[in-house]
This record gives C-alpha cells, structure tokens and sequence, in this order.
C-alpha cells in the first residue's frame, strides 16, 4: 500500500503535488503513518494538532496527526496505529476520523473566537479548524501548539482541496482505478443496465414487452446524451403526462430547505444543541424539508393512482428529466414493484433511473466545486422518502436504514464511478477517452453495490433486515393473481367524477360509498371541491383502510404526524441524542439472536428432511451484548457511559467541586452564625 | 341471529338495546356485527356468534365497551339531515344511520345502523346513551353502592394459565406483608414499616403503613405529623442499592409551631441517618395542573379526527399543545434526581404541596428508571399501586369522570404513561411490558369499575368497601381485605372480588391481547432482588440527626439552603454542615478515546434517558387512534411472532426426534 510513493514518481496525467510539496513530505514516526490506498498520494500534514472530542463544552481532547491526501483528510492519533481498537461497524475505506475531500461541506477557522468561512486564499492562519461533513460530523482541531509553517501549509493544503474547483479526471476515482489491482468481478446481483440485455431483461420482468421494445437508438449517444423516462406498465391506452417542473417544489426550493434543515443538526457543541432544543418542531418545521419530502410523496401517490386505477400510462416532464423525475419515478416503483423493495431490486433501481439514467450527480453534490449554483440534494431526497416507507413499513424491505444512511454516505466516497459521474456518456467518453490511451486500457471503476469493499460480513449483516417478510416462492401464476386481486380491489368507479363521492363514516364498502353520495360529509377534507385531489383522497383513503400487502402496492402515510426526520443519519453524531443500553439497536440485537436460532432450527429440520444439506447459517455474533451499545450504534464516534444525564444546565458542578462547596458552607455559617 | 349473551356487572341494568348493528374498528379490518346496549353504566357492543374466534372473547370488552363517563361526545349523522350532537337536553328529530361516539380515551367508536327496520332501534339506542351520560352515576359516590346482582354467568371454558410464572405478583399494598416484602426487596436496612397510620388516625390520605427509619420510635413520628400539609410526612419511596435514599413529603405546614423536639424528629426522618438531604420540590419546572390539563385539551383536539390543522403546520400546533414539553420535563426532572441518587450517599427528599399528584410522578418515574425491578410488569404495577393508589392520587377527581367540578381535572396519570411510554421507546430491551400494556393501562383507567382508579386514597376505598361489606364477594378480614383478586380470579374470568382491580386483565384481554403486553425482547429472569446492600451509616435518627447539610434541587443544579424548614424560630439547632458526611461523587468513567471501543456495561445502572427535543416523540398509537389511516398495516411481525416461531419449531424437531436428547445447539429458554 506505500509503495504510492514509488508509484507518483512516474509520470502520470494525475499530478496533484506541486514541488514544493514534495519537500513538506519529511519522514515521520513509524506508528502514525496514515493508511494510503492505492494511488493515495500524502499531499501535506501537520503534527501536534489538538482534537477536541465534541461532546460538551470542556477542551478534552487528543493530540496527534493531521495530514491530507488528494483522497481524505485524516487525523491519526496514538489509537488509530493500533489494531485491537477497531469498533465494531467499521467502514473499510473511510476510518472514523478520516473526511473524504468530497465530505467536506464547509470549513471554518476560528480566529479569536470567532468564526470566519474559509474559501480560497488566506491571509492570516486560524488558530483552530471546524470542518463540517457532508454526513454531518464536525471536527474541531486546535492549532495553537503547531508549528507555524505546518500551520499554513495543512490550512491552505486542506481548503484548496476540498473547497477549490477541480477537473473531472483530478477526482481521486482515476487514480484509484489506475493503481488499483483489478480484483473484484464487479458482476453481484445488481443489474447495471449497462447493455442491452440488461434493459431487455427488465421489461420482461415487468411484462411491459407487450408494447414497448427495448431500442438500440442511442448507441454512441447520437441522439440525446440524456434519456426521458416513461414508466410503462401493462397496456394502457390512456397517456397522461405530467409536468413536475410546475408542480414540485424547485432544485431551488430543495436546496434551500436542506440548507436550512442541516443546520439543526451541525452542532457545534452542547449549548449550541440545547439551544435549539427548546422549539425543536416548530424550528424543524419553519425549514420546509419535511414539507419537501411529503410533496414528492403525495406526488408518487399520485402517479401510483393513475398507473392502478385509471391504468393510464405517465410520462413524466421536467425540462432534463434527470432530477424530479429520478426522484418521483423511482418512488413510484419503490411503492409499486415489490422487487424494488429487496437490496439488489434497489440497486438495480438507482443503477437504472439514476445512474444510467442521467442524473447530475457531479453537479447536484458539488463534487467539482464548479459551482454552487447546481447543487441540490436530489439523490438525497429520494433516500428521506424511501426511508419514510422503510420506517412505516419494515417488513417490506430487504434493506434497513443503516443501508439508506451509509448508501447516503458513499454518495461522497470517490472510489466508487457510481456517483461521480454526470451520465453515462461521461463516464464512458472518460472511461476511453483519447487521452487515456497511453494507460492500460480503459478504467475499471468499483461500483458501489459491491458492499464488500465497504464493509466485512459481519457489517454487512446490518444492512439487511432480520424482519423482513419475504415473499414466499417466485411462482407465476401465484403472481398474476396477487396483481389481479389488486387491481379489482382498487377500480372504483370512474363515473363518480359527475357527482363528488362523499365521506361518512364507512369508506370503503361499495355500498356504502353509493349511499354517502346522498350523505353528508363529515371529517377532515370537507372542501374537496377539485376533482383531482378528492380522487386522489379517495384511491389514498381506499389503501389505507384495507390490510396490508407487503409484497403489493405499498402508499405511504403522509399525514402530517407521520413524516419523521431520520434520526440516525441526522442525529448519530450528536452526543446529546444518544442513549446507552437504549434505542431500536437494543431489540434489533435480540431479534437477530431469534432469527439465527430459528434459521439453524430450520437448518437443522432440513437436515432431518434430506441428510444432505447443510447450508451455512451466517452467524451473526457481534450484536451478542447489547447492554452494551447505545442508540447510536452502529455510528457514534465515541461511545462511553456517563452517569450524567444530558442536561442544559451547569448542573453537577456544585456538587463536585470541593472548593467551591467550602466556600459556600463559609457564606453559610456567617448567614446562620447568630442563630443561636 | 341472536348476539352473544351479554354479561353485566354487578348492579349493571340494560336501558336499550339494538341487535344487527355493525361496528367499525381499525386495525384494517372490516365491520362486526352485533349487538349495541346501553345500560346504567357504559355502551356496550357485543359482537354476533361467530364473528369472534371463542378465544378472544373476554368477559368486559376492551376494545368496544365504553364507560358512560368516560364518553365525551355523541354525534348522530344520517344521509337527510346534519350531523348532531346529542346530549341529554337536545332531541334527536331524525333517525341515525350512523353514531359515533368521541371518547375520552382517544378511541372513537362508530356504530353503524344499516340495515333496513332498525329505525326505532337506533333512535332509542341513541337517545338512551345520551341520556345515561347525563344521569351516569360515578360508582366511587357512597350513596351508588352496587347491588349484586347474583347473575350466574355461563362458566367459559377457557383454560387459563396462571400468568405470574416466574415474576412474582402484584403487590397491593393494602396489607402490611406487601410493604414489609417490598421493604425486603429493595435491601433496606435502616428503615421499617410503621402501622402508625393503620386506622387513618394519622393522616386519612396516606397508606396504612409508612415506611419510616428504624430507629425512630412512633411516639416520636407522630410528632411529625402536624408539620406538613395534610399531614403528610416524608417517608421512604425506594432505598438505592448504593445506599441513597428517595422519599417523599408534603410541603411544610405554614401555620404550625415546631418545638424543639419535634424539629429533631423532623430532621431524623428527613436525613434518614445520612450527612445530606437534597430537597426536590416538585412543583419547580414542572407543569401545574391547570397547565397540564390544558395541554392535554389541546392535545385532544390536534389528535381529533377533524382536526382543521393543515399537515404542513402539524409539528408548530403539536408544539403549541405543550404536551410534550411537559413530558420533556418530567423525564428530565426525573434524570436528575436519578443522577442525585446514583451519585452520592444522600437522602433525596421529594416535595410537593400535597403530595399527592407530581410527586407519584416523580417517584415512580425515577423508579422506573433506577430500579430494573420496576420495569418488569408485576414490578410496573406495585410501583403504580403504592406511589399512586396507595399513596393516594386522587384518580377520581383528576380523570375528571365522575361528578366532582372539573376544575380539579388533571391527566397527571396520563402524563406518567406517556412518560413511560417514552422509556419504553428509548430503551426497548430495558422494559418486561410493552407499549400495548401501556395502551391497555391508559384506556383503562377511564372505565369505572375497578377500585385501581376509582377511589381518591385507601381510606376512601375502605370506607367504600364498608358500606357493602356484608353478602359481598370479598371477605374483610381483621379490617383490611387480602389481596387475592389478582392471583386468583373466578372461573371464566369474572372477577373474583367486585370492584375488581385494572391488574386483573383477564376481564378486559383476551388472551391473545394479553400475551402482546409482555415484551419478549426484555430483560429476562425480571425481578432478581436488588442485592444485599453495603452497610450504610445506620438508617436511624439519633446520631447522625442535626449534623446534616440540606440543599435544593432547582433549575439543574444544587444550592445550600440555610434554612431548611420555613419557620422562623430561634428553637432551630444550628446546622453544622459537615464536609466529611458528603458522600465522595461516584468516580467518573474513564474518558478519552483510549478507553475502550465500549463502555462498561451498565446492567445494573440507572437508564438515562434522552429529553431532548428529537427523542421525545408523540405517542401515536394512543393519541392518534382516531384517525385510522394512522394505526393500519405497521404490526410488523414482532419479536413475539419469531419467538412463537423459534418454540414450534423446536416443537416439531422434538416431535420428528423423539428419541434423540435435546442437542447443545438447541437453545435452553
């Protein structure tokens, strides 16, 4: 892995170290070398930095190493260099101390306690560095003991990094590529839709061959270098287009809302928390982010409702069609198709509408720094809503929250092509292009789906849910009569649109529904004088009032209770959140421990049935104790018990500081001396 | 089609009735058929043979009984005309098709009359609930005893298991064996059981049996007595294993005038034989009780199903309601007295003026949250029948269901489950019940018959209870009734002494409903005593008496206070505070990253829980349950599904092996 060094001697067309860097790169102590990837290049570094631990107010801490490569900053410390104290959820790639560049969201400098943005050039040095992270951590390194020139060269090495517009082929994805030995075989369960047996496969899968054909047009990107989407389903004769440009919010609008909704959760310490606790909802409400996500959902329900009951075909507008329409198609499958449910349907879900599909993802993270004016937190935006449905309904997803928060993570995490590239023109004209002939033939890029890369087994185990309701045999007939019941179930009456079906009571029998055309409503959508939304209450009423078909059409709720802020990829850095020996980890724990018994019972009972078989249980030992895990698990820098409990005050000092008690029992005999 | 036979409680009588009726529940389900009853004392739906699977069917039905007081609205809707509110004073000119009833307890129930022929049915039906509301009698009133009513009920065979198993069952504190048991439990040496109190001479709104320091005498506690608010004096709540103290008193009597002697005896039970004493008073930081109800009004209304807020404001009004600010101090609250508990050798005494309404809170809150026991189920409900009922909350008045003005309504209760439901969800696997446990205590404590709720102290039960004594179902035995009813029961689930206690669920919960309130994923093996604690400076009063340093709990932090007792006497001995008598803080955890990955587990340590703005969360499935699409198709398969699936697996590998021994692998439970 340090043989990097040997390897940038080479001339190479990635050179991201001037000279005079070269120079900085001195020999340092044997135990605080950073872990390099391949093609990792140490670009400077500064010692006796002081990291303060974020916890509370006080200026604990450790001191040790901060370095920058043209793939992470790092902070190495005496811990880092020694091996028994890996936590047990552990990302292979990015250590708990480790930002890659393109995680950092902003950087501050402190210069006499107060804060100044640090962008390009600077004039004067900070005496301390507040990074805050894409996922939401935020560093706070003290430079006051560091030699002056270390200073300089880490804060100007640090900013011009991660805050400085670059070239594509500088992101470190190509060097990654270049030195990385070509080992994994890329091909999991996810389908790329990368070839045209992939885009083929797919429409069988949905039974759209009947009228749609999967077409060579656009081999070599002639006709368009982007694609618009319609979702097809069976055959509809009806078309119904719908511009989501007029009727979503705005990139604007989202970016707007998530800039302000991040705030609440980049803390810079205790009191900055307790501060904002006081009015947590109504602030939480005042950023529009929850808004935004119930919107995008109400407006997938509505697509939802024209694809199964007025079986009419949408197609989806926007002026790109590589943002909104990413988003609301994607959640319309994710809550029509149970396949888009399981881990490798997902997958194979963002690889198509995403991925292959066009979406900036260069330009809406900022991954270049270009330019701010297009970013916007679209992919983002899909992971909250689909965390929605996860959260109301578990057991039917394959994949857990954690898989939403560290799929949220590796958005920023360049080693894999996924989300680096602006289309898939790009990244093939970038793949073979002209200029990289002289390499060794074209790029092999990682793909994010191989989570392996990421995370061991025993991690991964994590990412899949215990719970899940699996369904039950791939059988084709038992298929086509689940999709009829459900579409039975939902054909209501067309003719209704003459005179508005009104609301009693009992909503859902037929009968009923006939009868209430005479009643009088009563309840909360008393004025559904628009026949578009009073349609859409009803289709959204209907679902709800029946049982749940896990494997069927799945519609959030979005009533306004029910749209949650996702705490764990929000909350899971905040001290003040955390709770020991609580949270859902502490079930999940025992949970796991049932599955595993009942999976090696029904092992075993196979085994009685036909000696042969003996398939591998995978053990899953790490949530054994889970006294010992807090509610942050599996994320929390550091995770330690206190006996004190979060409080907004300067409670316990009284109590502990002996001298100060003595001198209040002091005021306190003089008070009292004449009372006798 | 005949219904079900109804089953009345005693001193029950049917007012009106209608047969073919259909109800509407949630849970995704579609209507029951049955039959609708109005009687003297609640709205009851019986569903049609067949409709129910036999098992489920209990004898009171939880899900579509509801108690007369306990209805807060009636409205009649029909297709012709505008729906109606009915009271008693208004007359229904139209004949209902449907009726829903608005209930205190969040719930709404519809009732539908479909069918053709049912008009006069309905109309009477509705017209009898409207009226029995208004002339409900409140069955805690002395002059409404209940006759019996000597209905020998069908016997349900209905094989039921003796529930308590291993966990040990619910003491009601009625007797002296349960606070001597109790006493025994919790380890605490220094302390007794004082019968000083046993007729009620003392004080009539305190227990029978205080819990007091061992060496100090009764002639000498009932010098304490004419010093606090309806002479209520501080006695032991829980002893920490570490050897704090949590007691609980009223405020100081304003107008009474210690003498010497008594201040020492005040100062003995106050200290209970440790160097400091931290005064808590309850009241600081937390709600008033108008405050509270007003919440909770407001609360109820956001939570109604036509409610006009607009889903995009949801989170400002649900903030405006100040519920969950008023939850959010409380669990604070109860942290830091927690903290104070777990940190020093101290006796912490909880203060508030009558003691009767946050202070059961707080106790048993930072019970629930020092002592694993407390959070097994029996533990759960000795803890809520010796802080509350025993010590005497005035559930009656505060449920606000009977007679008495509403100004004394306050859901102080209601405020204690909701925090607890909170604990439950921050720490899951901490807890033997669940949040359907919760949800069945909370409902039930609006259905007025059972003497859990029904009375405002022990001595009003009793006196109740005398009235009906003779020809009774329960047998008074030497002046205090043993507490059989919830280890025993009668046959088929009736109960075996009327009024029963809420801890019987038999009479509301099926058994199916039942086995969801205890949580697989808790802690097992519940309710090990709290081991034998480490000698402590003596409980008693004498010598470590009047060599104590007394300080106050307020906004987070602790301050001396000089003068402990608000009289201004020169009798006062002066208050030598002691700097060797502080107990040395715990030693904090290590810190720093060099510590290990994991902290030590704390399994026996206090839970802290998080009160902070985000972990605070609505309790939805209790308030919300009137707005349906809320409550459907999020029961995921639940840990007790799996563990059902894990035993008849192991059920069916036993049967394929019967000769083979049961293998290591196979997990002993």
């Amino acid at each position: 892995m340090l043989g990097s060094g040997a390897k940038a001697a080479k001339p190479s067309f990635v050179s991201y170290i001037s000279p005079e860097e070269i120079h900085i790169k001195e020999p340092i102590e044997k135990e605080v070398n950073p872990r390099l990837l391949p093609g990792e290049l140490l670009l400077c570094e500064a010692n006796t930095v002081y990291k303060y631990i974020q916890e509370d107010g006080s200026n604990r801490g450790t001191y040790g190493k901060l370095v920058c490569t043209n793939f992470k900053i790092a902070f190495l410390d005496e811990d880092s260099a020694s091996d028994d104290n890996e936590p047990q959820f552990k990302n292979k790639i990015v250590g708990e101390n480790d930002i890659t560049l393109q995680c950092v969201d902003q950087i501050y400098g402190v210069y006499d306690e107060k804060k100044k943005l640090l962008t390009g050039q600077l004039r004067k040095y900070p005496e301390k560095l507040i990074i805050y992270c894409k996922d939401l951590r935020v560093f706070h390194f003290c430079l006051r003991y560091t030699k002056e020139e270390e200073v300089k060269r880490i804060v100007s090495g640090i900013v011009h990094h991660s805050q400085t517009p670059k070239l594509l082929k500088r992101l470190f994805l190509f060097s990654y590529a270049s030195a990385a030995p070509n080992n994994t075989d890329g091909r999991n369960q996810t389908v790329m839709f990368d070839t045209l047996e992939d885009w083929r496969d797919e429409l069988e899968r949905t039974k759209g061959n009947v009228k749609y054909k999967a077409v060579v047009t656009n081999e070599g990107y002639r006709v368009s270098e982007k694609i618009y989407k319609t979702i097809s389903k069976p055959p509809y004769e009806l078309l119904k287009t719908d511009d989501l440009s007029s009727s979503l919010p705005s990139l604007q609008d989202i970016q707007t809302a998530y800039t302000r909704f991040k705030q609440l959760f980049l803390i810079d310490n205790s009191t900055d928390f307790w501060a904002t606790d006081v009015k947590w909802f109504s602030l939480l409400e005042s950023t529009n982010w929850l808004e935004i996500i119930r919107r995008f959902l109400k407006k997938a329900i509505e697509v939802a409702e024209c694809l199964e009951r007025q079986h009419t075909n949408v197609l989806l507008i926007e002026e790109s069609a590589t943002d909104l329409c990413c988003v609301i198609s994607s959640l319309v499958q994710v809550m029509m198709d149970s396949y888009s449910r399981t881990k490798s349907g997902f997958q194979s879900l963002i690889q198509k509408e995403w991925v292959t599909g066009g979406h900036g993802f260069l330009d809406r993270c900022n991954h270049l720094h270009k330019t701010d004016k297009e970013e916007a937190p679209v992919f983002l935006l899909l992971l909250n809503c689909v965390w929605q449905l996860v959260q109301q309904y578990p057991p039917a997803f394959e994949f857990t929250e954690t898989y939403l928060t560290v799929l949220s993570d590796s958005l920023y995490v360049p080693i894999f092509s996924t989300f680096f590239f602006n289309s898939q023109h790009q990244k093939d004209t970038n793949t073979t292009g002209e200029s990289l002939k002289i390499q060794s033939g074209p790029f092999k890029f990682l793909t994010v789906w191989d989570w392996s890369v990421q995370f061991e087994p025993k991690a991964q185990a994590l990412l899949s849910n215990p719970l899940y309701a699996e369904k039950p045999k791939p059988d084709k007939s038992q298929r086509k009569t689940t999709r009829f019941k459900h579409q039975r179930q939902l054909s209501l009456p067309l003719t209704q649109t003459k005179s508005s079906p009104k609301r009693g009571f009992f909503r859902e029998e037929t009968d009923h529904l006939i009868k209430n055309l005479l009643g009088k409503r009563i309840g909360k959508f008393i004025n559904s004088s628009d026949e578009p939304h009073n349609s859409f209450r009803e289709f959204y009423d209907s679902w709800h009032s029946k049982p749940v078909d896990y494997h069927g059409l799945l519609l959030p709720c979005i009533d306004g209770p029910e749209i949650k802020v996702w705490a764990q990829r929000y909350l899971r850095w905040i001290p003040e959140a955390q709770l020991h020996g609580g949270g859902t980890i502490a079930t999940a724990a025992k949970i796991l421990d049932l599955m595993e018994e009942v999976q090696s019972l029904q092992v075993k009972m196979d085994e009685e049935h036909s000696q042969a078989i003996s398939r591998d249980v995978q053990a899953v030992p790490m949530l054994r104790n889970s006294a010992r895990l807090s509610s942050l698990f599996p994320f929390a820098l550091h995770q330690r018990q206190s006996i004190k409990p979060a409080l907004p005050t300067s409670t316990w000092k009284d109590l502990e500081d002996e001298d100060d008690l003595v001198k209040r029992d002091d005021e306190f005999v003089d008070l009292t001396g004449d009372m006798l | 089609m005949s219904g079900a036979a109804f089953r009345r409680v005693p001193g029950e009588r049917v007012l009106a009735e209608a047969a073919a009726v259909r109800h509407r529940g949630g849970g995704g389900g579609g209507s029951v058929r049955g039959t609708l009853y109005c009687t003297n004392l609640r709205v009851a739906f019986v569903p049609a043979l067949g409709a129910q699977a036999p098992s489920s069917r209990t004898f009171l039905h939880s899900e579509y009984d509801v108690a007369l007081p306990c209805i807060r609205k009636l409205v009649a809707a029909s297709s012709f005309a505008k729906p109606k509110v009915l009271t008693a004073a208004s007359s229904l000119k139209f004949v209902p098709e449907e009726l829903a009833v608005h209930c205190r307890d969040f719930r709404v129930l519809r009732f539908l009359f479909h069918e053709s022929g049912l008009q006069p049915q309905a109309f009477r039906v509705a017209t009898a609930i409207a009226q029995a509301r208004e002339a409900a009698a409140w069955p805690g009133d002395a002059e409404t005893a209940l006759e019996d009513d000597d209905d020998d009920e069908e016997d349900e065979d209905e094989d039921e298991e003796e529930e308590e198993e291993e966990e040990g069952p619910t003491l009601l504190f009625e007797s002296l064996r349960d606070w001597e048991k109790e006493l025994k439990r919790q380890g605490a040496a220094g302390w007794r059981v004082s019968a000083v109190n046993e007729r009620f001479d003392m004080a009539t709104s305190l227990p029978k049996y205080l819990w007091v320091p061992s060496r100090l005498l009764d002639k000498d506690l009932k010098r304490a007595f004419a010093h606090f608010e309806e002479r209520r004096v501080p006695r032991l709540c829980w002893h920490h294993p570490g050897g704090s103290d949590l007691l609980r008193a009223a405020g100081f009597h304003g107008a009474s005038d210690p003498q010497r002697e008594d201040v020492r005896c005040l100062e003995a039970l106050m200290l209970a034989g440790h160097g400091q004493c931290v005064l808590v008073e309850a009241a600081a930081e937390l709600p008033s009780l108008a405050e509270l109800q007003l919440a909770h009004l407001k609360l109820r209304a956001l939570c109604l199903p036509d409610s006009p807020v607009a889903d995009d404001k949801w989170l400002s009004a649900l903030e405006a309601t100040r519920w969950l600010e008023h939850v959010r101090a409380c669990v604070r609250k109860a942290s830091e007295v927690v903290s104070l508990l777990a940190g020093r050798r101290c006796s912490v005494v909880l203060q508030e003026s009558d003691d009767r309404d946050l202070n059961c809170l707080l106790a048993s809150l930072a019970q629930l949250l020092a002592d694993p026991h407390a959070r097994t189920l029996p533990g759960f409900q000795s803890l809520v029948q010796r802080e509350w009922v025993a010590a005497g909350h005035p559930f009656g008045r505060r449920l606000g269901l009977g007679r008495p003005s509403p100004r004394d309504e306050a859901p102080v209760f209601l405020l204690f489950l909701d925090c607890t439901w909170q604990l439950v969800r921050q720490f899951p696997a901490c807890f033997g019940f669940t949040e359907s446990y919760l949800l069945a205590l909370h409902d039930s404590s609006f259905v007025p018959y059972f003497s859990t709720f029904l009375f405002n102290c022990q001595w009003q039960q009793g006196r109740t209870g005398q009235h009906r004594a003779s020809g009774q179902t329960y047998t008074p035995v030497s002046g205090w009734r043993e507490p059989v009813a919830v280890a025993g029961g009668g046959r088929g689930g009736a109960p075996s002494r009327w009024p029963p206690t809420v801890w019987d669920w038999r009479l509301r919960y099926s058994r199916q409903q039942r086995a969801r309130f205890r949580n697989p994923a808790g802690p097992r093996g519940g309710s090990a005593p709290v081991g034998p604690t480490a000698p402590q400076p003596g409980g008693g009063g004498g010598s470590a008496a009047g060599a104590g340093a007394v300080w106050v709990l307020a906004k987070g932090a602790l301050w001396p206070q000089p003068q402990p007792f608000p009289w201004r006497s020169k009798r006062l001995p002066r208050w030598v505070p002691s700097l060797e008598s502080l107990g040395e803080p715990e030693p904090e955890p290590e810190r720093g990253p060099g510590s290990s990955p994991l902290p030590a587990p704390p399994p026996r340590g206090p839970l802290l829980p998080c009160a902070a703005g985000p972990a605070i969360r609505l309790w939805r499935r209790c308030y919300l349950r009137a707005v349906p699409e809320g409550q459907r198709g999020r029961f995921a398969p639940s840990p007790a599904g799996l563990a059902e699936e894990l035993r008849l697996l192991q059920e069916r590998l036993r049967a394929w092996r019967p000769a083979a021994p049961r293998g290591p692998e196979e997990p002993a439970r």
